[in-house]
């Protein structure tokens, strides 16, 4: 039997006491202080790196603490996003924790996505309490089951784990009622590994580089119609550090400080079911980065952009979610070279997911991506003229949680 | 509402596959040739064991590995009672910290060739501050169970 | 500028076996209960934070994902938090933060565990690495029993008494939880039983330590200027936070003058301008899974000198009519759903500052401490919460 929950049945009519209509409320929060990333590092990703992830962990603060040219006694808190059952070892952060510089500090989690870790991260430089706030993540996929099995592992165990529900075949299926909509042909998805692989030949960071054809791509077996094996990014390991701080401070830290315009998460409803899974909770996380960043007209307004392309369909579905094109026109946005390097809004000059995929850490590469994007430091893979960036990150079943930063120089 | 609620009976288990780093592989690797073997932080000059590649608190790189002793104090210890899933023996036994000539931080490992029939007869033989050696397999396969237990010595 | 946060809503489930809930229908009995509280529906709410013990206590991944309907997240910003046993005090802080930010005036947070659903201690063993500290470190009751050794050893404290002072506050505890709706283990003990019970990680006997608990505790909390808007007559505002982590490996901290523990408590004094807690707290509800460790956090949060808590039991100051009673509520020792632990200590000092804590008020109580503690001894997270913003 399938539960559902009807939040308007909780309270009596009657009870209501000065009633909100707070519904449209991500239209309307703003942030009061001036943000900045100062700095950020990531590691060399790879299929399985040699290092553990204490000392991956370790060292990727380290570096950026040695670029930025302050002791771990300056930094007020730590912020880190790991999982569980992506590691092994249970309460995950525990065992990193003085591995990123947080001995006898205070921290906190936000897990699974490390997004919402730099979100997190905004917030506590945003209550005043903190002037610098670490934010981590790493994820070592190599030491972990499948994104597959693990992702399985995330479906409910009653209804949608025992028909075997994960990430990829949730995917599948969004492709499918995609393409019954809007119609999706044999080669509409190659494009985007083809770009993202090749773009990864500009990235140092990345691990998975090629020239594919089209060929090479329509040879590839079907894994879960429509989506081929080389439609899904397989994982990596890999981490990322940030120094986020006030304005002010990071004015004095750096010279080219990337301030956070705006920034925005929603989650969706657990049963895919329950959701329209072409429509899901991801233009609402944008536009609530937007309106914080004044952004109307994301398209034009939009330098570039970094974001989780979980398979190649949905880097397409993502880029009409977050209004850079119309929905059902994402397939004609790749192929007109919109979002190739070079074209007016390139998307995952990094590479992407398909570069590199350390799960839990990819959405704070994003940002990392964008930020240097915006300083200017990223080198062959350098989007000439960047004034705003956005990042995007997502997990869960057909993307059941995405977060959305706009950054700005 | 007063139905039937009935439970799902399931299974999760997972298989991983942790890499040690070269620090820990050493670390395993010595301990097979029945050596304790530390890294010290020339800042805060402790010595950390089992061999660190780095300082958590100095949060620097540490390389300089120094031999700690097989011997040390009991920092505390309890004898354990009950049972859970994954529990690596049988109870009740005995864990505890324990800190080796040499090292300024404390080892988690068993205390063993103590009988535990009567807890209390235990305790008059294990006493925090009281002396313990390592014991070591016979058969060692580089893991941190090369030690068998530390056993109350004088 | 940083907005001042109020909890304004409080709902608990009954806590215990709960085989008669799914786990989303547990959270979703609390959700409901913190909005009946309040009168306030799911669409007032901005954002939402939830958090549980470790995803391998109830075998679903992405707990959060999983209970996004339960509690009317979806549609809404929404983080997890999860740090052991310390989640709950974890979760109120990320919400706090949520507000504190500006961005947010409303948020609900929710902690919760289905304990029965899965083996807590195997769950808890896998917290310790897998190279050093797995074989050894024997869930919960062995680290706890390795500190407070060391801490009776460390001040010369007589076994007897120690053993003496943990039983009275078992029995206080016990007795406390029996007024407590939302207790799990509501059963009458007495000192001799305690002493008596059997062994679980010599010297600690059952009746010393907790129990695991399927539960649900949800908050909501509001901005300065909302507590205006709605007219909130009785907001429990929250004065300070505090919250400290020490090293993963356990053998290299000192966990008698816990420093983790200390810091967490003196960054929320600071922030609470509390100067003599045993003095300006009125309450406390300690995160205290095991009687023995309970002594240590009363020396670690300044309510006694160190090495003297046997004495704030022997002399009644802990227990309801003295000075500074902690647990009113029976505490974790008799109720543990370990994602909500921290969660309920904070709920129980909001109904107590703010007089609805029914059978198990502190009568004036304004002004009280909430705490929770995690992994291998390795997190503290402390909250100052009063009925006052000054």
């Amino acid at each position: 039997m399938h539960i559902t929950f009807d939040p308007g049945s909780l309270i009596a009519g009657n009870q209501h006491r000065n009633r909100l209509s707070n519904i449209n409320h991500h239209l309307r929060c703003n942030m009061e202080q001036e943000v900045a990333i100062v700095d950020a590092v990531q590691t060399r990703h790879g299929s399985a790196l040699k290092e553990n992830i204490q000392e991956i962990m370790f060292n990727t603060v380290r570096e950026l603490l040695d670029r930025v040219g302050i002791e771990k006694s300056e930094i007020g808190t730590m912020v880190s996003s790991s999982s569980d059952y992506w590691q092994g070892i249970s309460c995950s952060n525990s065992y990193y924790y003085d591995a990123a510089g947080a001995n006898l500090k205070s921290g906190s989690k936000a897990a699974d996505d490390s997004g919402l870790g730099f979100n997190y991260g905004v917030m506590r430089v945003l209550s005043g309490h903190y002037k610098t706030v670490l934010v981590v993540s790493v994820t070592k996929c190599s030491e972990a089951p499948s994104v597959d099995t693990l992702t399985h592992m995330a479906a409910d165990p009653f209804f949608q784990r025992p028909v075997g529900l994960n990430e990829t075949v949730a995917a599948a299926l969004q492709a499918c009622e995609y393409s019954s909509r809007y119609g999706l042909k044999e080669e509409d998805l190659a494009g985007v590994p083809i770009k993202n692989l090749g773009n990864a030949q500009n990235n140092p960071n990345a691990h998975r580089r090629e020239n594919l054809s089209l060929d090479d791509v329509l040879a590839s077996p079907m894994m879960a119609s429509p989506l081929r094996e080389i439609d899904v990014p397989s994982t990596s390991d890999g981490a990322c550090a940030i120094l986020l701080a006030t304005g002010e401070v990071a004015k004095d830290l750096t010279e080219s400080p990337v301030f956070v315009r705006g920034l925005g998460w929603n989650v969706g409803n657990t049963f895919l079911g329950d959701r329209d899974l072409l429509n899901g909770p991801l233009p609402k996380a944008a536009q609530m980065a937007y309106r914080m960043a004044g952004v109307n007209d994301p398209l034009n307004e939009i330098d570039v952009a970094e974001i989780c392309d979980t398979t190649s369909f949905n880097e397409i579905l993502w880029t009409e979610q977050l209004g850079f094109c119309a929905p059902g026109k994402g397939i004609d946005f790749l192929k007109d070279g919109t979002t190739s390097m070079g074209g007016a809004l390139p998307v995952n000059p990094s590479g992407g997911l398909f570069g590199a995929n350390p799960y839990v850490a990819r959405g704070l590469i994003r940002i990392a991506e964008i930020a240097l994007q915006l300083k200017g430091e990223a080198g062959k893979r350098q989007v000439p003229h960047m004034k705003t960036g956005l990042a995007h990150s997502v997990h869960g079943l057909g993307g059941q949680l995405h977060s959305v930063v706009v950054l700005g120089s | 509402m007063s139905g039937e609620s009935r439970i799902l009976e399931g299974y999760v288990s997972l298989p991983y596959r942790w890499a040690m780093g070269e620090t820990t592989t050493r670390f395993f690797d010595e301990l097979k040739n029945k050596k304790i073997m530390g890294t010290k932080c020339n800042k805060c000059n402790r010595v950390l064991i089992p061999a660190r590649s780095f300082c958590s608190h100095c949060f620097d790189r540490i390389d300089e590995w120094v031999e700690v002793g097989q011997e040390g104090v009991l920092r505390t210890w309890c004898a354990v009672n009950f049972s859970y899933e994954g529990q690596p023996k049988e109870p009740p036994y005995i864990i505890a910290i324990v800190d080796l000539d040499g090292a300024d931080v404390g080892l988690p490992h068993f205390v063993g060739n103590v009988s535990l029939d009567d807890f209390e007869d235990a305790a008059k033989k294990v006493r925090i501050g009281g002396r313990v050696k390592a014991v070591w397999k016979e058969m060692r396969e580089g893991n941190i169970l090369d030690i068998d237990y530390f056993e109350p010595v004088g | 500028m940083a907005q001042a946060v109020a909890i304004i809503g409080t709902g608990q489930t009954e806590c215990g076996k709960r085989y008669d809930v799914s786990y989303p229908e547990l959270i979703y009995e609390a959700v409901t209960r913190a909005f009946d509280d309040c009168g306030l529906v799911p669409d007032d709410i901005e954002a939402v934070v939830s958090g549980s013990m470790p995803p391998a206590m109830e075998g679903v991944a992405n707990p959060h994902l999983y209970w996004a309907d339960a509690m009317g997240a979806s549609g809404k910003p929404m983080i997890r938090t999860a740090t052991c046993g310390s989640t709950g005090m974890s979760l109120a802080h990320t919400c706090f933060y949520h507000v504190a930010s500006g961005l947010f005036d409303l948020v609900l947070v929710v902690g919760a565990e289905k304990m029965y659903e899965g083996d807590p201690q195997g769950t808890m063993a896998t917290v310790a690495d897998p190279f050093f500290q797995r074989p050894f470190l024997a869930g919960a009751p062995g680290i706890f029993s390795l500190q407070s050794n060391e801490w009776a050893h460390r001040y010369g404290l007589e076994e007897k008494r120690v053993r003496m002072a943990a039983a009275q506050l078992s029995v206080r505890n016990h007795t406390d939880a029996m007024l407590n709706p939302y207790a799990h283990i509501k059963v009458k003990t007495t000192v001799e039983e305690v002493l008596a019970s059997r062994v679980v990680a010599y010297p600690v006997r059952i009746l010393d330590v907790c129990p695991g608990s399927d539960g649900a505790c949800a908050l909501i909390m509001a901005s300065e200027r909302m507590v205006k808007k709605l007219g909130v007559k009785r907001p429990a505002w929250v004065r300070g936070v505090g919250y400290c982590g020490e090293e993963a490996f356990f053998g290299e901290g000192d966990k008698v003058a816990w420093p983790s523990a200390i810091n967490a408590a003196k960054g929320a004094y600071k922030q609470a301008a509390i100067s003599n807690p045993r003095k300006e707290l009125d309450v406390a509800e300690v995160y205290n899974p095991f009687t023995f460790q309970e002594m240590l956090f009363y020396e670690c949060f300044g309510f006694c000198d160190f090495g003297e808590a046997c004495q704030l039991v022997e002399e009644g100051v802990v227990m309801k009519g003295g000075d500074l009673p902690c647990d009113p509520s029976g505490g974790t020792l008799c109720t543990n759903p370990i994602g909500a632990t921290g969660l309920q200590r904070v709920a129980e000092v909001a109904l107590q500052v703010t007089e609805k804590a029914g059978e198990r008020q502190i009568p004036g109580a304004k002004t009280g401490l909430a705490h929770a503690m995690g992994g291998l001894d390795q997190f503290n997270g402390v909250m100052i919460i009063s009925d006052s913003l000054q």
